[in-house]
């Protein structure tokens, strides 16, 4: 479903990715562990080209994302994007937020749109602050809407760039709780994520970064019961990297 | 004295000659403000965009129409329009008019700049929010980028109506009916007074200003508090 093909990345004269191949099968749950400047968030934002890449391939399906001739935002609607910093319109209701990509994008008329939306903020938990600005909602709440309006355009993948990071302890759960039931609900994602437990718990595969390229990788119970890379090891004895 | 200026000529100061005459006064200068500012906002609109846009053919001439008008003074391009309009459209052009188009020209340039540091003063992750779920351009300009920018900078843009008032007050020069028009007529009249006439005249136009950067600074407060709720948090890279 996603494949990376010795992707590289300078940032000026700074290698954040130094060839990076892997492939993430449909339905999978990546997740991508790494200390910070691994370049793990770098790598997830290339494949909808919010950062461009300078060598190597990366396919979505069978869609070459570097190539001219994508039409980039036809592939990022079927891509949902969860970012750390939630990134909500901060003018738009929680529900405006939803219906925005709806609207502007699948066409769908705005009271259908309007439904719609409730739908996806009752999904995470959310339906009664259907009309709160995000001002108004705690950071998990935030960031569950986050995910609602990723989800509400369909998408067949999802991307979560380290979504609990910036989250008080107390609501990490309520994100996690989503994103568990979006996993077992089929959904291929790639997680880049502190919580190892998350990836323990959920991950099909776990791709551990270091240096700008995947270190190790493997089934959760032997990469993180087994680790062999030295780096991995002291990274898991810390309990992740902040 | 003043009290005496005030209670012979206010009607004059007020509206002008109007109803037997051409509207003037207070009216005409807040018209002018209000037509110019209004008429070069989507103007402005253009030249930011224009200025912030990655083509080099867009970015370029915006950029160099902005700094020359800001490069110039002002009375320049009023004696510009008034004189070289009509050579070029063939009939004469009155003061008024000649002054909404130099404002126009004038507050596009300044207006574009304020717009242009709103956009610019945006978190990054709100235009990459809208690339991720797909929007293209003018959906992210429209919907997104632009209703936040302009609300943020609603407070400069006050502040640049207050000058846009003051700088009508140069339609004097060719005869634009408005404030400082009539308060040159009432001191015409009286001969004598002209230090009443014309600090009845500054007057007016502090009580007006000072009234709008009152707003602007209530504004500016208001936003503030709103950002600072948690509208909009810095990304952490990782």
């Amino acid at each position: 479903m996603i494949k990376f093909e010795n992707v590289e990345k300078w940032f000026g004269s700074h290698q954040v990715l130094a060839g990076v191949s892997g492939e993430v099968n449909r339905g999978e749950v990546t997740v991508v562990l790494g200390p910070s400047g691994s370049g793990k968030s770098t790598l997830i934002r290339t494949i909808t080209r919010l950062e461009p890449i300078q060598r190597g391939r990366i396919f979505v399906g069978d869609v070459d994302v570097a190539s001219r001739e994508v039409n980039i935002n036809r592939l990022r609607q079927r891509i949902g994007f969860v970012f750390q910093a939630y990134n909500l319109f901060p003018h738009l209701t929680a529900l405006g937020n939803i219906t925005l990509g709806l609207e502007r994008l699948r066409r769908i008329p705005r009271t259908e749109a309007k439904e719609r939306g409730v739908r996806e903020l009752a999904r995470v938990g959310l339906a009664d602050k259907a009309d709160a600005l995000p001002a108004k909602l705690s950071g998990g709440q935030r960031q569950r809407v986050a995910i609602a309006r990723a989800l509400a355009l369909d998408p067949e993948i999802m991307l979560f760039d380290e979504p609990t990071s910036a989250l008080d302890p107390e609501k990490v759960g309520g994100v996690l709780h989503v994103m568990k039931a979006l996993a077992k609900s089929g959904m291929t994602m790639i997680v880049v994520t502190h919580e190892i437990g998350f990836a323990r718990e959920v991950a099909d595969t776990v791709w551990f970064m270091d240096g700008g390229k995947i270190a190790e990788s493997g089934a959760p119970r032997i990469v993180l019961n087994t680790p062999e890379h030295p780096r991995l090891k002291r990274f898991l004895a810390r309990g992740g990297d902040h | 004295m003043m009290f005496q200026i005030l209670q012979d000529n206010w009607l004059l100061f007020l509206i002008g000659q109007y109803p037997h005459g051409p509207i003037g006064g207070l009216a005409m200068t807040l018209f002018m403000a209000v037509l110019g500012l209004s008429l070069s906002f989507p103007l402005a609109i253009v030249l930011a965009l224009a200025r912030l846009s990655p083509y080099r053919w867009l970015r370029l001439p915006a950029t160099a129409i902005v700094h020359v008008v800001r490069g110039l003074p002002l009375i320049m391009f009023i004696f510009w329009v008034y004189f070289v309009a009509p050579l070029v459209i063939g009939r004469p052009v009155g003061g008024v008019e000649t002054l909404v188009i130099t404002l126009v020209i004038y507050e596009a340039s300044y207006l574009s700049e304020i717009i242009r540091a709103g956009i610019q003063g945006l978190p990054k992750g709100q235009v990459e929010a809208a690339k991720a779920l797909g929007l293209g351009y003018f959906p992210t300009t429209f919907r997104v980028v632009l209703p936040q920018a302009l609300y943020n900078m609603l407070p400069s843009m006050v502040s640049q109506f207050v000058s846009t008032i003051k700088e009508t007050s140069l339609g004097y020069v060719i005869s634009a009916n408005e404030l400082t028009f009539a308060a040159a007529q009432v001191n015409n009249q009286l001969m004598t007074q002209p230090f009443e006439v014309y600090g009845l005249l500054a007057l007016t136009y502090f009580a007006l200003c000072f009234t709008l950067t009152s707003v602007a600074r209530l504004l500016e407060r208001r936003i503030a508090a709103e950002r600072g709720s948690g509208l909009s948090i810095a990304a952490v890279p990782a």
